[in-house]
């Protein structure tokens, strides 16, 4: 946590009121609070999901704030990152700032959360704070006949207990006036005394004692979580049903999105086709022709993919499966030096890499995070797609291969992710070996969440803000280049020569940078300017063969990169280029975020810029020198 | 014995932790409730080393075994 997010000092006139939801990893505190605020938290079926302290307006009365806490598993926990939240929580109760506290406790497995909550209890009770205990996840509960008697509960506790689900909704509209009436605890329960500081086993008997008394009877959910364990783990099935899902996940992105893909270009296609039949010809239907539809327009042809990547990752995510890949993956990752708990961030960059950054923090072992950190900016994120979805159809024929099985194309864009994934894991495998760093570690411990069933709703909006986010952030920086670079392509000439146009000027000097692997001074320029964002290349190229070309239809950019007969050896170089360049700003800032300095950044950016370029030279002579 | 060489299906309770183990360890392992006196129950021991799976009452975490081989149980 940079910032713990604890609200300034309110002002006067303002009286809001402050209330914390705090809970056990994985009790479901991030969907309570979205559904209290309407916001947009990540929401995961895994445990260390939320890493910052986030605060949101209530929408039933804006006069009370929310605040989700990273989950902890104890108040006197001394692990890194769950040690600054507990740090955050305390100092939020020393100064004032909450009002009033919400503990989260699932209710599925009740003694777990109960041991944090009697910690919560006393915590309260030393800060003379309102506390009120929200039993979540009911519908579970009631789905399978099961019984919680809250009341019962309330009464021991002395504190209020509110049955709710946030996932159905139930019992959210009580949560106001419960916590307007509830009050702080007055009495230390149980055998009085220091109970945060006291012998963990003396709050798990407590904790033991009242889960047996008021929750839920029976292993029914325990022993249904062990069977789907026992197929998912198996040795045979288990490895086999791991393989199928990742195949699925890959094969989603190709097959789903395409049909929708297709559609979009057309959408492209018609539109400029029709506009630019009513605009007079000149600048300005050069303008819309070339930077409008070339330029932008080659990107958005992407977004359906992303749409669908985050779809599926995202159902992964709240399977509870994730926590077994985990597992599987254990032992092969630690042989390059990660844990199993890297798998997660890994597979979240194959959407993106900042959100695999984030998700990082669920590795614990400061070591194997950072080992973590070298591997993500290396995994296949949908950023490339694009070049690779663009290089792919305009170098490798789309044939079917194997007797029709596959297609060529299917195969090239499953080599190259393939071989991002493996520069990745060598890299860690090399610097976990030659780096004695002493970076402390943490073994391998993790609570296996239950199996759930999707819930199709809150994915689908999460797959949609994304792509929209894709859409107006991306866009923007997309928008900017490729206006410069056409303005910059177009003059003084008026496009009637790309290579005498400032532009192609200043591409002469960039020219022998790419020169060793076949490429004129257009792809210089598109690689130069995908540094700010992968994509860029695509609408920067889009551009400059918009200016240059004299079609008077819109011809698809892979089309016009075929036909410029650019050797396949150059194509290749350059899928390898961008499997490896570290060409994202946001990565990078994200990742001195998360260090807290620039100096891996830095080094990340210089390392796999000159790996990628050697990496590039040597391909495009290897593929010359084969074909 | 130790935490590791449960087969699955058994259970056993915890006695004491390596002399080796780390401060730092043993509390993250209190914390979830293995701790001396608590008995566990091996779910599920994958092949091929992976880490295993241990039931604390009505939670299940998976250790694997440089941490569960420094839990001795009886
Ligand atoms: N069935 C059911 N599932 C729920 C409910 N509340 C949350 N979940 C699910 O539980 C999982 C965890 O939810 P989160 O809100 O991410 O939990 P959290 O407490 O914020 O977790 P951390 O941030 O990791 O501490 C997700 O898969 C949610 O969809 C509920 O009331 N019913
Ligand atoms: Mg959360």
């Amino acid at each position: 946590m940079s910032t713990p997010s604890t609200p300034p000092s309110q002002p006067a006139s303002l009286p809001r009121s402050n209330v914390a939801l705090i809970g056990s990893p994985n009790s479901g505190k991030s969907l309570l609070f979205n559904r209290l605020t309407g916001l947009n938290q990540k929401v995961a079926n895994f445990p260390g999901i939320t890493v910052d302290i986030s605060a949101g307006k209530s929408l039933i009365d804006n006069s009370t704030e929310y605040l989700d806490f990273p989950g902890v598993y104890s108040l006197h926990t001394i692990s890194g990152e769950e040690k600054l939240a507990v740090e955050a929580f305390y100092k939020a109760m020393d100064a004032d700032h909450l009002d009033a506290v919400i503990c989260v406790v699932d209710a599925t497995r009740l003694e777990k959360g109960l041991i944090f909550a009697l910690q919560v209890v006393e915590a309260c009770r030393r800060y003379n704070k309102p506390l009120l205990i929200a039993a979540n996840m009911t519908d579970v509960l009631e789905q399978h006949k099961m019984q919680l008697d809250t009341q019962g509960l309330a009464d021991a506790l002395k504190v209020p207990v509110l049955p709710i689900s946030g996932k159905t909704g139930f019992g959210l509209e009580n949560i106001p006036s419960a916590i307007a009436s509830a009050k702080a605890p007055t009495e230390a329960y149980g055998i009085a005394g220091d109970i945060i500081a006291s012998d963990d086993s003396l709050i798990h008997r407590q904790a033991q004692q009242l889960a047996n008394k008021y929750g839920p009877k029976g292993d029914l959910l325990i022993n249904a979580q062990t069977k789907l364990d026992s197929f998912f783990l198996h040795s045979w099935f288990g490895g086999l049903s791991f393989f199928v899902i990742m195949y699925l996940l890959f094969q989603s992105i190709f097959t789903w999105a395409a049909p929708v893909m297709d559609g979009v270009e057309t959408i492209i296609q018609v539109t400029a086709d029709f506009v630019l039949a009513r605009v007079p010809e000149g600048m300005a239907s050069d303008f819309i022709a070339d930077a409008l539809f070339g330029g932008i327009g080659a990107f958005l042809v992407f977004v359906p993919q992303i749409f669908v990547l985050t779809l599926v990752v995202g159902m992964l995510e709240d399977s509870g499966y994730l926590a077994r890949a985990a597992v599987i993956c254990h032992k092969p990752l630690r042989v390059f030096g990660l844990t199993g708990k890297s798998f997660i961030p890994m597979l979240s960059s194959v959407a993106c890499a900042i959100p695999g950054i984030y998700a990082a923090r669920t590795v614990d072992s400061p070591r194997k995070r950072w080992l973590t950190y070298l591997a993500i900016p290396l995994m296949p994120c949908s950023a490339r797609l694009p070049v690779y979805t663009l290089l792919i159809a305009a170098f490798i024929p789309a044939q079917k291969a194997l007797g029709g099985l596959i297609g060529w194309q299917g195969l090239a864009m499953f080599g190259i992710y393939v071989f991002g994934i493996v520069c990745a894991l060598l890299v860690t495998a090399v610097v976990s070996r030659s780096n004695a760093e002493l970076r402390s570690d943490l073994p391998f411990v993790l609570e296996m969440p239950p199996y759930r069933l999707p819930s199709w709703r809150p994915l689908l909006r999460n797959a949609w803000n994304r792509s929209k986010h894709f859409v107006t952030k991306a866009g923007k920086i997309i928008f900017i280049v490729t206006v410069v670079i056409w303005f910059l392509g177009y003059f003084p000439n008026q496009g009637a020569s790309l290579g005498d146009s400032w532009l192609g000027t200043m591409g002469q000097w960039i020219e022998p940078v790419f020169a060793p692997f076949g490429l004129d001074w257009k792809y210089g320029v598109a690689i130069l300017t995908s540094f700010l964002a992968r994509e860029v290349f695509v609408g920067t190229l889009g551009t400059l063969f918009g200016i240059e070309g004299a079609e008077e239809n819109f011809v698809s950019l892979s089309q016009q990169i075929q036909d410029s007969g650019l050797p396949i050896g150059s194509g290749v170089a350059l899928l390898v280029f961008f499997a490896i360049a570290l060409q994202c700003v946001s990565t990078l800032a994200v990742l001195a975020k998360e260090t807290g300095s620039w100096r891996l950044p830095t080094q990340l950016f210089i390392s796999y810029s000159i790996f990628a370029y050697v990496a590039a030279f040597l391909t495009f002579h290897l593929v010359e020198f084969l074909v | 014995m130790t935490l590791w060489d449960l087969t699955q299906g058994t259970s056993a309770t915890v006695s004491a932790f390596a002399a080796s183990i780390e401060a730092g360890y043993r509390t993250r392992l209190s914390e979830l409730g293995f701790h001396p006196g608590e008995s566990i129950s091996c779910v599920m021991a994958p092949s091929l080393g992976a880490p295993k799976l241990y039931r604390v009452n009505n939670t299940v975490y998976s250790l694997d075994d440089s941490i569960a081989s420094m839990i001795e149980v009886a």
